[in-house]
């Protein structure tokens, strides 16, 4: 029995590890010299910790710039797409239609679309409406509401009390009414569940960035791929490393905080 | 915001229908339950069409838009594109490299995805375990899964750099030489660790699966002297296979779409598409070379279709062969 447990805590222990190394090592490639990334063999620690890496990463580039771009387009499109995700959502959870059924067979399907399939031809399309090089994309995006929330906030308002809108209806409420105040109030929990799932993929996105924006609008994943190279095209690998831990930890510290409602949020999506 | 010109049916009851010109047509009061539901058809109609309206123009035109396209000459260019019929169709089946590039992406799905949800089920079960510390053991296990691909991408790339990578450094300490981590035929298995390093999403949605197993089965499982294994396999399997049909479906949809981790293990400079080792030119790396690079519009759209009718078939494959042994609860209120 005791050596059964210290059997599972080695496991998991060593398996933490494994997980935890690739980004460990992100960050004391962020610490070394530019000789120290190239050198043979492995230099395992910095012989001396290149802090100012940070600072020169953070110079070197527009930093601030691209950050600010990739808040404005995560935040714009994870605001937009929580409100009409949820709006969809409880269309689908309190109210009924002729073909409803059909609907969100539909929606669930679309789930399942490739979606690189429809982003070079809508890039195409954007390209011709004159929407490349603007933040349109991400607002339409964000309006057209996106399955994966709208499911998860249906799966939240179908299990909310029929009592809840009841005396509402009776008192004359529009629909549109009893949603924002009465539902929108009720569902902190999956509307910061969604803000987070959908600032995090507009945050870590870089195909769609890449095609749609050029270099000074783009966002900072696209940045801190492409701008790190001298003037030869050869990546600087101890700034880009630097660059992407500056780059990644504000998600990460955003999973942390908001880690609960996040896996409960993934969680009751499991399509049970 | 009160619903605009439509006036409630306790308005119309007490104040008479002089209020609504439009209610006033038909017969006031005659069917109440039928306007109430008319205009509850109305109103999920307009909680709907935010969706409808997207979907319709950002997913469907795109695809007709495509599938024009597959049809013609197209290069975004040249004014003198023509329709061509089925020839883009006719060259892509005759071309060895779509079916190399096929090849190669349908063996990635077929490695990636049962070892990504063997291991996310794998750290579940472990997780699930009566525990100290178990809600940090699994966000660190998750963590992993919301680090942006660009970030994962790089730590990648200098752990596995042929000289001064970690991966390296340890078989050093082995006294076995560098392998050339990031090329031809290493770079498969470094992408497919990529994969396997996101588990966690894994992990999350079957741990959720496995805490709505009922005890009582386990403990039934016991009693009739069930060990630990049998039980995993003929009790918590079959309770999870919805989860892991869902797993399946999506991990080969996403597995077959896979671009960024190629994208970002090639030279930026060169758009991505010559740099990259052979091994890990998949067909999504064929489709975007033939855009981006060769500007050929309508020919990769082409190929776009042919993926997306294969993504069909396989994922109706999929359901069709699992229906028999994916176990729904029937029972619904015995979670209740």
């Amino acid at each position: 029995m005791r050596t059964g447990r210290l059997v599972l805590y080695t496991v998991l222990v060593v398996v933490t590890g494994l997980f935890l190394g690739p980004f460990g090592w992100l960050v004391l490639t962020g610490l070394k010299t530019s000789a120290e990334t190239a050198a043979a063999p492995v230099h395992w620690l910095p012989a001396d910790f290149q802090w100012h890496n940070f600072a020169d990463a953070f110079h070197l580039i527009d930093f601030l710039g691209y950050a600010r771009n990739s808040l404005i387009i995560a935040f714009l499109y994870a605001t937009l797409v929580t409100l009409s995700s949820a709006w969809v959502g409880y269309g689908f959870a309190r109210l009924d239609a002729p073909g409803k059924k059909t609907l969100f067979g539909v929606l669930l399907g679309s789930m399942m679309l490739p979606q690189m399939i429809t982003l070079l031809p809508t890039y195409l399309i954007f390209a011709r409406l004159g929407m490349v090089d603007t933040y349109w994309p991400w607002v339409l995006w964000g309006l057209a509401a996106a399955p994966y929330l709208v499911f998860l906030f249906r799966q939240f308002f179908a299990g909310l009390p029929r009592e809840l809108e009841e005396a509402a209806i009776v008192d004359g409420c529009g629909y549109a009414t009893i949603f924002w105040r009465i539902f929108l109030p009720q569902s902190w929990p999956v509307l910061s569940a969604s803000f987070v799932i959908a600032f995090t993929w507009t945050w870590g996105d870089y195909i769609a960035p890449q095609l749609l924006l050029s270099t000074d609008r783009s966002t900072l994943a696209v940045a801190v791929m492409s701008t790190y190279v001298t003037s030869a095209g050869t990546p600087v690998t101890h700034l880009q490393a630097a660059a992407s831990v500056m780059y990644v930890v504000p998600i990460l510290l955003i999973f942390l905080v908001a880690q609960r409602g996040f896996v409960a949020g993934m969680s009751t999506s499991g399509l049970k | 915001m009160r619903a605009e010109g439509t006036p409630s049916a306790a308005t119309r009851g007490a104040t008479g229908v002089r209020v609504a010109p439009a209610a006033a047509a038909r017969p006031a009061g005659d069917r109440p339950p039928t306007s109430m539901s008319t205009r509850r058809h109305r109103a999920f109609y307009m909680f709907a069409s935010p969706w409808i309206i997207g979907f319709l123009l950002l997913t469907i035109v795109p695809m007709v838009y495509a599938l024009w396209l597959s049809l013609t000459t197209y290069d975004g260019i040249s004014p003198h594109w023509r329709f061509i019929g089925l020839a883009n169709y006719r060259e892509l089946f005759a071309d060895p490299v779509t079916w190399d590039a096929l090849g190669r992406a349908g063996l990635f799905a077929l490695t990636s995805v049962p070892l990504s949800i063997v291991a996310g089920l794998g750290l579940a079960v472990l997780i699930n375990r009566p525990l100290r510390a178990r809600a940090l053991f699994r966000t660190l296990l998750y963590l992993p899964a919301v680090v942006p691909p660009v970030g994962a991408g790089l730590a990648f790339k200098s752990l596995f750099d042929q000289n001064s990578g970690a991966a390296n450094g340890v078989l050093n300490i082995f006294g076995i030489d560098a392998l050339g981590w990031l090329a031809d035929p290493y770079a498969r298995y470094v992408l497919l660790m990529t994969v396997l390093w996101a588990a966690g999403n894994v992990m999350i949605i079957s741990l959720a699966g496995l805490q709505d197993v009922p005890r009582e089965l386990h403990e039934a499982a016991r009693i009739d002297g069930a060990g630990a294994w049998r039980t995993f396999r003929s009790v918590t399997v079959p309770l999870l296979s919805p989860v892991l049909l869902f797993q399946t479906v999506t991990g080969v949809i996403a597995s077959v779409q896979t671009i960024m981790p190629l994208l970002l293990a090639a030279e930026p400079t060169t758009g991505g598409v010559t740099a990259i080792p052979q091994s890990n030119y998949m067909y999504m790396m064929h489709v975007f070379a033939e855009y981006f690079a060769l500007g050929r519009y309508g020919y990769a759209s082409a190929l776009l279709w042919v993926l997306f009718v294969l993504i069909l078939v396989v994922t109706g494959l999929i359901f069709r062969f699992t229906s028999g042994v994916v176990f729904y609860n029937v029972d619904p209120e015995a979670k209740k």
